[in-house]
């Protein structure tokens, strides 16, 4: 059985297409993916750069490792070690960390490669110093964001101590999922926020049991009709980032039918015949190929990691509905 | 044409204030009464629009109208005007079905008033959440203490999904849906508690105020039900 996919072969077959489509996409356009040579210069969009990239080492090294299909794997472990030597192995990080000593995403975004075991030891060095003063945990006033980094720092400092622990708990208690605040009141921005929460809690879906009960019933419940609202606007890249968190779930209805296959197929008949899939449905894909790749790489990115989550096995099923009632 | 449309959403809007303020003890149904006059022409249809809304203040304990009251005598005009065809939707029936009941529960028992008809009833089983809160939304004027308690009881096993519907209608900013799903979800057991009905029914009341058929959902979850304040 699928974890929140159609449980059917067909089904499976679906989710797959997506996963296989978007991977061709992403691997035929791996060169914009590629990072300017003066990434450490000032004046360097890093939103435009190395964040892409970070996304594609987190989702696709998910990918590598997880996905049941071998030539899926074996695709994504293709951009994985091409996004790693993006970075000069790692170089790059140690480069733009002297140039920002006190920026996180350097660190973020390496931890997704400390995290395969993947590391540098100028970066290693400098971020072991970096990271140790207090002012590394000022910028974490949005709680999201906060999980985000403190990850980075089990990731690439390891062994996640009792004050980590504390803090990642005190962190998580302030998130829309710590919360669990009127469903009502979800806007886009929270509804971002909510996906991250849940996939820093279970370190990209890895460890689904790691989601508290409570969290995981809040999110049975009113998944669908989330899904049903951001289906309705077209907006796929979120639809796609709460397809990934229902597969963290296995959302099932009271009568035990499973409205996300209906969304599925939705998701799925949105994705373009080249396997891409843009942010949202409300103007056709630009003609520029630059501006189609900024269009596209997320939501395609997502619809990658989300088919692939919704192909492997969930946990056994923690709780009923009932626990956030 | 349009003149009378008008007038007759006109006559809807006065009477939904005339129950809302009733059901906040601001006025007995003799204010409601005055407004559905049936020296009113748009008075019968109004009574059809809003269905057993109109007797809702009467769910309150006050003393039944005379038969010569004006809302007693625009409802059994409404009644003898409006029975749904052969053809009629499930809402429709239900909705008349509703207004049947509350005048037989309500007013003298003097006149001859139409029986309540067998509405079916498979859809509160059968359909997807989406739908089944669009159409008990437009039920909500059944869901007054002792009022369709047949219906009560099936819906009461979709509450998650009435639920999940109305968190699709405050999204959509469709208020009057919301309210209309959000005082049935006040009859109802075991509402989950993380739908914040308490909370929503405030923000739908507050956002939809400008419509006062959002404005008596609201009054009569609050009420009938407790919820909502």
């Amino acid at each position: 059985m699928t974890a929140g996919a159609p449980e059917d072969s067909d089904g499976a077959d679906l989710v797959d297409r997506v996963a296989d489509g978007a991977l061709g996409w992403l691997d035929a356009r791996r060169d914009r993916f590629r990072l300017p040579a003066d990434i450490a210069e000032p004046g360097v969009d890093v939103d435009r750069t190395l964040k892409p990239l970070g996304e594609l080492a987190e989702l696709a090294g998910l990918i590598a490792s997880v996905h049941p299909r071998p030539e899926l794997r074996a695709r994504a472990e293709g951009l994985f070690a091409f996004a790693w030597a993006q970075t000069v192995d790692g170089g790059v990080f140690a480069e733009l960390l002297r140039a920002e000593p006190h920026a996180t995403y350097p660190v973020e975004i390496y931890g997704v490669f400390a995290r395969a075991g993947l590391r540098h030891p100028d970066t290693d060095a400098l971020v072991d110093a970096l990271t140790r003063p207090l002012s590394w945990r000022v910028p974490r006033s949005d709680p999201t964001r906060s999980l985000g980094v403190l990850n980075a720092e089990d990731r690439t400092r390891g062994g996640a101590s009792e004050a980590w622990q504390d803090d990642f708990a005190a962190d998580y208690a302030r998130t829309w999922l710590g919360l669990l605040p009127e469903p009502w009141a979800l806007d886009r921005r929270a509804a971002y926020g909510l996906t991250h929460d849940v996939f820093h809690v279970t370190d990209w879906g890895r460890h689904r049991d790691r989601l508290p009960a409570e969290a995981a019933g809040y999110l049975r419940l009113w998944l669908p009709t989330w899904l049903d609202c951001w289906l309705d606007e077209r907006s796929w890249d979120l639809a796609g980032e709460l397809l990934a968190v229902a597969a963290c779930v296995d959302v099932l209805d009271a009568a035990g039918s499973v409205d996300i296959a209906a969304a599925w197929r939705r998701l799925a008949a949105a994705q373009d015949a080249d396997g891409g899939l843009p942010e949202t449905g409300a103007e056709p894909r630009p003609a520029d190929p630059a501006a189609d790749f900024l269009a596209c790489y997320h939501s395609t990115l997502v619809a990658a990691f989300a088919a692939t989550l919704a192909r492997t096995a969930p946990v056994p099923a923690l709780v009923a509905t009932e626990a956030a009632r | 044409m349009a003149g009378n449309a008008d007038a007759l959403r006109s006559v809807i809007a006065d009477a939904a204030s005339g129950v809302a303020l009733a059901l906040r003890g601001g006025g007995g149904p003799d204010a409601v009464s005055g407004i559905l006059h049936p020296d009113n022409p748009f008075a019968p249809a109004a009574v059809r629009v809003l269905g057993a809304d109109v007797l809702a203040p009467y769910a309150l304990g006050h003393p039944p109208p005379t038969a010569e009251a004006g809302d007693a005598q625009s409802v059994r005009m409404a009644l003898a005007a409006y029975p749904p065809g052969a053809d009629a939707s499930e809402v429709s029936v239900w909705s008349y079905g509703g207004l049947a009941e509350a005048a037989r529960r309500f007013l003298p028992a003097d006149g001859a008033l139409p029986p309540v008809p067998d509405a079916d009833m498979a859809w509160t089983g059968t359909d997807p959440w989406q739908r089944l809160a669009h159409r008990v939304s437009q039920l909500a004027a059944l869901a007054v203490p002792g009022l369709a308690d047949g219906l009560a009881a099936n819906l009461a096993p979709r509450v998650d999904d009435l639920s999940r519907g109305f968190v699709r209608a405050v999204r959509r900013r469709d208020w009057l849906q919301a309210a209309g799903v959000g005082r049935w979800l006040a009859r109802l057991p075991d509402v989950p508690e993380t739908l914040g009905l308490d909370t929503g029914l405030v923000f739908v009341g507050r956002l939809g105020a400008a419509d006062p058929r959002v404005d008596l959902h609201v009054a009569a979850a609050q009420r009938f039900f407790g919820r909502g304040r």
